[in-house]
């Protein structure tokens, strides 16, 4: 059991946290909030191979930024969503978005 | 030895708090539990020897969990938590899922042979200098498009929420 | 031996900053004015809402206070004098004053109040116009040093200061830590008057002692902040380094508490249009600015 897979694991049972909380919840922010979780495992997950199996390759560090990027982009735009649809509907469940049409 | 000590001690912190996050009525505690979470995972990056990423994931994930606590506060019908809603569905099909995405990850990561352990990382002002190095000559059409993305991602967010005032 | 130093030279400039701040505001120089009020805050009842969130309420003052000692142990206070030298310390500041505000947001939903609820989510409106004022000077300072060392970026001044060849990135950069530590006028989560003290109206006793020195030394780490990144460190003529950063310190902190009673609070949103139609061109042309000049230099 190295530090490697102690990490991994960590990576893991974020990820199966996060994709139970996606899946189970209702409500728009608490499904970002499980893919948020998941994101945060995936970058768990490289940082631990970038120091473990190349440390001289920083495309994993760039990597890291890029996913953070996408994290923080997601929030953006599902919130903006969120907002529109709260305008329009009065509440933000997704129970209720089995329709295209709006 | 002291790294295994942290790295563990940071991802149990990240686990708990993950785990709250769902656990808790209450929606404010729930987004300040992800923020915790996060913050956990930021001290992970710094155990594992990535200063930069640790201290940017600190700082990023601070804002970006407050800014959620005050959406959840905008959309929830119950944000204090005290009316105990139900705000699930499939709870059972959710919970197999996560179970069995997990146990696939953890027994990949047991199984797998992970190649040759590298001891020595550069020291964290190498590791700015090469990360910025590596940001703006091999990298910089990733960065560019990141940048064009982000603004356009900025652009979209702002028109999908915004509402036309119809001038009388 | 260091780091007690350390502690108790924030402990002085925090006790100094509170001195400054309540002759700016009685016009009177009260030296003992701080021990009086600290202990008569100790004192008093600490009383506790109705129904509150315990744990955001308990935690809201004590991570204002360790925000602000992190924020402020990364900053050089003389050649060798500090906490934790950290390779990346320009961001880790960053990082610090951020935890001000999810404390601040955590103070204000804690105690179940409406106006402490408002004064938080406000805050929270605030950061959106400052975060990024805060940020961008900060990255042209860097540039100069080549390096986010706090260290780096005092020593790359030994040839001349920051505020004579970056002068917008100074403004915004003293403007935004009056944002950030909720200076008059910027001083929505605790405005006095609008919000019956905002975050701080529902804290009584301990708590609020804790909340009032987080809130020193934030406005202390803010000001060796402008210091360390703009004014030259510990650089100048025949006095010891940390005497000179200990008076431009001072003088910094007497700028920023200085007009900002007798200016109107500005709004939320009003704030927000300035920082980002006004404030981010003028902190993306800084950066270009900066760009161009070392470059030029370079050559």
């Amino acid at each position: 059991m190295t530090v490697l897979t102690l990490a991994l694991i960590v990576g893991a049972v974020l990820f199966g946290i996060g994709l139970y909380g996606a899946l189970s919840q209702t409500n728009l922010v608490m499904i970002m909030m499980g893919v948020e979780l998941m994101l945060g495992a995936a970058m768990v997950n490289l940082v631990a191979f970038w120091r473990f199996l190349h440390p001289d390759v920083y495309s994993g560090q760039m990597y890291v930024l890029v996913v953070m990027t996408v994290m923080a982009l997601e929030a953006a735009v599902g919130f903006g969503i969120g907002t529109a649809r709260f305008r329009q509907r009065g509440s933000v469940e997704m129970e209720e978005a089995a329709e295209l049409k709006g | 030895m002291i790294q295994a000590i942290f790295v563990g001690l940071w991802g149990g912190v990240a686990i708990w708090f993950g785990i709250s996050v769902f656990r808790t009525s209450s929606m404010v505690r729930s987004a300040l539990s992800l923020l915790a979470s996060m913050a956990a995972i930021g001290g992970m990056f710094l155990a594992l020897e990535a200063e930069f990423l640790g201290v940017l994931q600190l700082m990023m994930m601070a804002t970006e969990m407050s800014i959620m606590a005050i959406f959840m506060v905008m959309f929830m019908m119950d944000p204090g938590g005290l009316g105990q809603m139900e705000m699930t569905h499939q709870k059972r099909a959710a919970g197999v899922a996560g179970l069995a995405g997990g146990a696939v990850a953890v027994a990949a990561v047991l199984l797998a042979d992970w190649g040759p352990i590298v001891a020595e990382a550069d020291g964290p002002d190498m590791q700015t200098r090469a990360l910025g190095i590596e940001l703006m000559e091999r990298s910089m059409l990733i960065f560019e498009t990141a940048g064009v993305t982000i603004l356009v991602a900025m652009i979209a967010a702002t028109a999908v929420a915004i509402t036309r005032q119809r001038t009388p | 031996m260091t780091g007690l130093a350390f502690i108790a030279a924030l402990f002085a400039g925090a006790y100094a900053v509170a001195v400054l701040e309540a002759w700016m505001a009685t016009g009177r120089w009260r030296l003992t004015l701080p021990i009086l009020s600290g202990a008569a805050l100790l004192g008093r009842e600490s009383l506790v809402p109705r129904r509150p969130d315990r744990l955001l309420f308990e935690a809201g003052p004590p991570i204002v206070l360790i925000a602000a000692v992190s924020a402020a142990a990364v900053l050089p206070l003389a050649p060798g004098v500090i906490l934790i030298d950290l390779a990346t310390g320009a961001l880790f500041v960053n990082a610090a004053w951020a935890y001000v505000m999810v404390a601040l947001v955590m103070a204000g939903w804690g105690p179940n109040g409406a106006y402490a609820m408002v004064a938080g989510w406000r805050f929270l409106g605030q950061l959106v116009a400052y975060s990024m004022l805060i940020v961008m000077p900060i990255t042209t300072v860097a540039m100069r040093a080549e390096s986010l060392s706090t260290a780096a970026i005092v020593e790359s001044q030994a040839t001349g200061w920051n505020v004579v060849t970056q002068p917008l990135g100074f403004g915004l950069f003293w403007l935004a830590a009056m944002a950030a530590s909720f200076i008059p006028p910027f001083d929505h989560p605790v405005a006095p008057g609008e919000l019956a003290g905002g975050v701080t109206g529902e804290y009584t006793g301990v708590r609020l002692a804790v909340f009032r020195l987080g809130r020193l030394v934030l406005v202390l780490s803010l000001s060796i902040a402008i210091v360390v990144f703009y004014l030259g460190g510990w650089h100048g003529p025949w006095l010891p380094g940390w005497v000179w950063t200990a008076a431009k310190t001072l003088i910094v902190v007497t700028t920023m508490l200085a007009g900002g009673r007798s200016v109107p609070r500005l709004r939320s949103e009003h704030l927000l249009a300035w920082c980002w139609k006004l404030g981010i061109p003028l902190a993306l042309v800084n950066i270009l600015w900066v760009g161009i000049i070392l470059w030029m230099v370079d050559r």
